[in-house]
């Protein structure tokens, strides 16, 4: 109630809502006509195509083959999805891509946000110079990896035989080491973005607790442990959901550099999902991974939007 | 009957005309284009668009471009993309009705797919046409194999072959006739160093010139590794391409004579497990190789033979980007047996047109052009592929591309995949079972018999496929 009535705006609203005052006609209007357009849209490009998948995800449809013109299938396509191994395979590799990629770039991500904390002079320039990989196309990185690692002629090649390390020449025709590598290349890229996010969060931070920390004569990492990580945690659950709901999609990179190969090594869920849909033309099926991909990112969000209502508001 | 008209309505009646006058020339002289041969402009102002795969080929299309719009009046807009986005994007389109293109290049294994759900025109009315197929234009010069696995349907024509790539081996000729290897060659082997006429003699060659840094190849001590064979395991259809030469080699495949399927038949075991053992002489990092990196390998010097497409030969043969250059040979596949039959994978693309264009007869006009006699010689002559006998028998070409004549001869041999429905999902089967074998994660066995699992999943309904 405070929060309201402490601006001008606030107290109309509940002038009108006391007393049964009702909005200007042509103000409601014109709050309608301001809104329509972005409902429009987001009902066309975001609400249509959700529900047009669950329902193709009902049905067997495809463009080239003939016999699949949508008709019903009931939960065909769920139960195929239960008992498709490679489904399975995808969903395992995404979740440990996800789980591992987004710790390290946390953990990378905090020490080089420390650092720059730090630092008085130059923050700028290593600002700048850090953003450069969160601003390339992952399909450049792809690309740009692909010839990094490339057996013959690879930089990587080239510093594994000089320094005789234990590591096979293609590291992305390994199927021991084809996996790592695509985790290497998004903590490569996305290391640095992780950190940009946390010195902001660094920098927001309130200067009296760290005072009565070292009043109180408190070492460099208990200030760390019982000041600075506490204080942080809403950004950095906010920074962890941002990137795990990112990584989730993963698609770009892993179609340039191994198509999901060797085997079936890498073939994480979106790249899995693209197969079905528009290699194998089974649209039905597609949407059914689809909305199971749908229901992991919605719960996310889900825990997204509370961690961030509660920082807010707390 | 007369029509009165208001003085009021004369200014609209005007404008009208004046617009219909304007606007209607193209359509006039279309109309009267069908009552006399397309000779002069009739589609003159016509602007098509055309899409095809981003390939040498289409590039000199695109320059040899400004001649038929000046034979015939008509524009056309050529975009090119990589397999996978034309595919998608000329499936959409199909699917939409909105005629985005008037005509395409189509993989050829998209042909049942298009022609069975109604997307392409037939052109048979058109090719049956003396107004509209001249004498001039010497059909039978196609090469009948390959313009009938490209373009013709359950004996329906849909178009020409816009490209003819066709797999064959490449070796190096200069290791193959250097006389210190060949004796060596010999005394290891005891039968005399040639380019490889079985898969066992494939594999035995490509042993024996699998050498370390240091060692001797021809006289010369190695800078680098150097690896008996290129091959292309990637999981990709790079992979399935390669795949099918050693199955048919062996006498296996994707279907039997009756259109079931065989993918597990001890035949295919066999293959498959014979390609695995090859492997051993391939360069690190094979399982990333597609029909690129075999190429780019042949370009480094690296390798000593592949089985590859017969259309990058050009980039091997190219001075300016390949080390090799002019120390190619050329030949047929290998056969499993010496009493084997020979086998070439055939890879081609065809033109079609789209059925919702508006601009069909120009769209033909356009095919018809691109396949004359000419045209083609010009293609050629810039590096492209053309799919005439004439132009492959040319005797300057002949001189000019040492790999012209076993291109011919593998054409004419050469076996399509299959057409159906289902080849994009088929493949995607394929790609993984053999990439799963090739990198080792599973055994030629089991990978083939997961295959057989995974495809008869995917053609629930569709078997026995009786054409393909």
């Amino acid at each position: 109630m405070e929060v309201a009535g402490n601006s001008a705006a606030g107290l109309a609203d509940m002038t009108r809502r006391r007393y049964g005052v009702r909005r200007p006609r042509r103000e409601t209007l014109a709050g309608i006509g301001f809104h329509v357009p972005m409902i429009v849209v987001l009902l066309a490009i975001t609400v249509f195509p959700l529900i047009y998948s669950l329902k193709l995800s009902f049905e067997s449809y495809s463009l080239v083959q003939t016999g699949m013109n949508g008709q019903g299938v009931g939960l065909a396509n769920y139960s195929r999805l239960i008992h498709d191994p490679e489904f399975w395979n995808a969903m395992k590799l995404t979740l440990i891509f996800v789980f591992v990629g987004v710790s390290v770039e946390l953990c990378l991500g905090l020490v080089i946000a420390l650092l720059l904390q730090s630092i008085e002079g130059g923050r700028r320039i290593f600002v700048t110079l850090l953003m450069i990989p969160a601003v390339m196309t992952p399909l450049v990185i792809g690309l740009m990896y692909n010839f990094v690692f490339n057996a013959q002629f690879g930089l990587f090649t080239y510093i594994i035989q000089r320094l005789h390390l234990p590591l096979p020449q293609g590291l992305l025709g390994s199927k021991t080491w084809a996996f790592p590598t695509l985790i290497f290349t998004d903590i490569w890229e996305w290391t640095p973005f992780m950190a940009l996010i946390l010195l902001a969060g660094l920098q927001a931070l309130p200067e009296e607790p760290f005072e009565a920390a070292q009043i109180d004569g408190a070492t460099g990492w208990r200030t760390l442990r019982y000041v600075t990580l506490p204080m942080l945690k809403p950004i950095l659950v906010v920074a962890v959901l941002f990137r795990a709901v990112d990584a989730l999609k993963e698609f770009d990179k892993v179609y340039i550099l191994t198509n999901g190969g060797p085997g079936s090594a890498t073939d994480v869920i979106d790249l899995f999902t693209y197969r079905m849909s528009f290699v194998n033309w089974d649209m039905s099926y597609g949407s059914a991974v689809g909305m199971v991909l749908f229901c992991i990112t919605l719960a996310l969000a889900f825990v997204f939007v509370k961690v961030t209502t509660r920082t807010s508001t707390g | 009957m007369s029509i009165r008209i208001k003085r009021r309505a004369w200014p609209c009646v005007a404008t009208a005309a004046l617009v219909a006058v304007v606007a209607c020339p193209s359509y006039l002289a279309a109309g009267a284009s069908a009552q006399t041969s397309a000779g002069a402009h009739p589609y003159a102002g016509v602007t098509l668009n055309f899409i095809g795969e981003e390939t040498t080929q289409t590039d000199i299309l695109k320059k040899l471009l400004p001649e038929f719009t000046k034979e015939t009046g008509i524009k056309v807009n050529i975009e090119e993309a990589p397999y996978d986005t034309v595919v998608q994007k000329e499936i959409l389109d199909f699917s939409t009705h909105k005629a985005s293109y008037d005509v395409e290049s189509m993989p050829y294994e998209y042909l049942g797919s298009y022609a069975e759900n109604g997307y392409i025109q037939p052109i048979d009315s058109y090719l049956n046409s003396p107004k509209w197929t001249p004498a001039s234009f010497d059909k039978s010069d196609i090469i009948p194999k390959l313009w009938m696995d490209a373009s013709n349907w359950k004996g329906k024509f849909y178009g020409f072959p816009s490209e003819s790539p066709v797999m064959m081996m490449f070796y190096r000729q200069d290791l193959f006739s250097n006389p210190a290897e060949k004796k060596a060659f010999m005394a290891k082997y005891h039968y005399p160093l040639a380019p490889a006429e079985t898969l066992q003699q494939y594999s035995d060659i490509a042993q024996f010139f699998t050498r370390k840094q240091g060692q001797m190849l021809a006289g010369k001590i190695l800078t680098h590794n150097f690896y008996g064979v290129a091959t292309a395991a990637k999981r990709h259809i790079a992979t399935f391409c390669e795949w099918l030469n050693y199955a048919w080699d062996y006498g296996g495949g994707i279907f039997d004579k009756q259109g079931n399927l065989i993918n597990n038949s001890a035949e295919n075991k066999e293959a498959l497990t014979y390609w695995v053992g090859l492997t051993k002489y391939a360069p690190p990092g094979y399982t990333t190789y597609t029909w690129d990196e075999v190429t780019s390998a042949f370009q480094q010097g690296i390798v000593a033979e592949a089985i590859t497409w017969g259309d990058t030969a050009s980039a091997v043969e190219d001075p300016s980007q390949s080390k090799v250059a002019g120390e190619m040979g050329y030949a047929d596949i290998p056969k499993a047996s010496a009493s084997g039959p020979l086998v070439a994978h055939y890879g081609g693309w065809s033109y079609v047109i789209n059925r919702d264009s508006q601009n069909k007869d120009a769209a033909y006009l356009f095919m018809r052009w691109a396949l004359s006699g000419n045209v083609q010689l010009q293609l050629a002559e810039l590096g492209g592929l053309p799919a005439r006998t004439s132009t492959f028998e040319d005797k300057a070409l002949n001189a000019k591309f040492p790999y012209w004549k076993q291109e011919l001869s593998s054409l004419r041999i050469s076996t399509p995949r299959p057409r159906i429905p289902q080849f994009g999902a088929i493949a995607s089967d394929l790609e993984l079972g053999l990439s799963k074998a090739l990198a080792h994660e599973e055994s030629p066995s089991t990978a083939l018999d997961n295959v057989q699992k995974a495809m008869e999943q995917t053609m629930k309904g569709a078997l026995p496929v009786t054409y393909q």
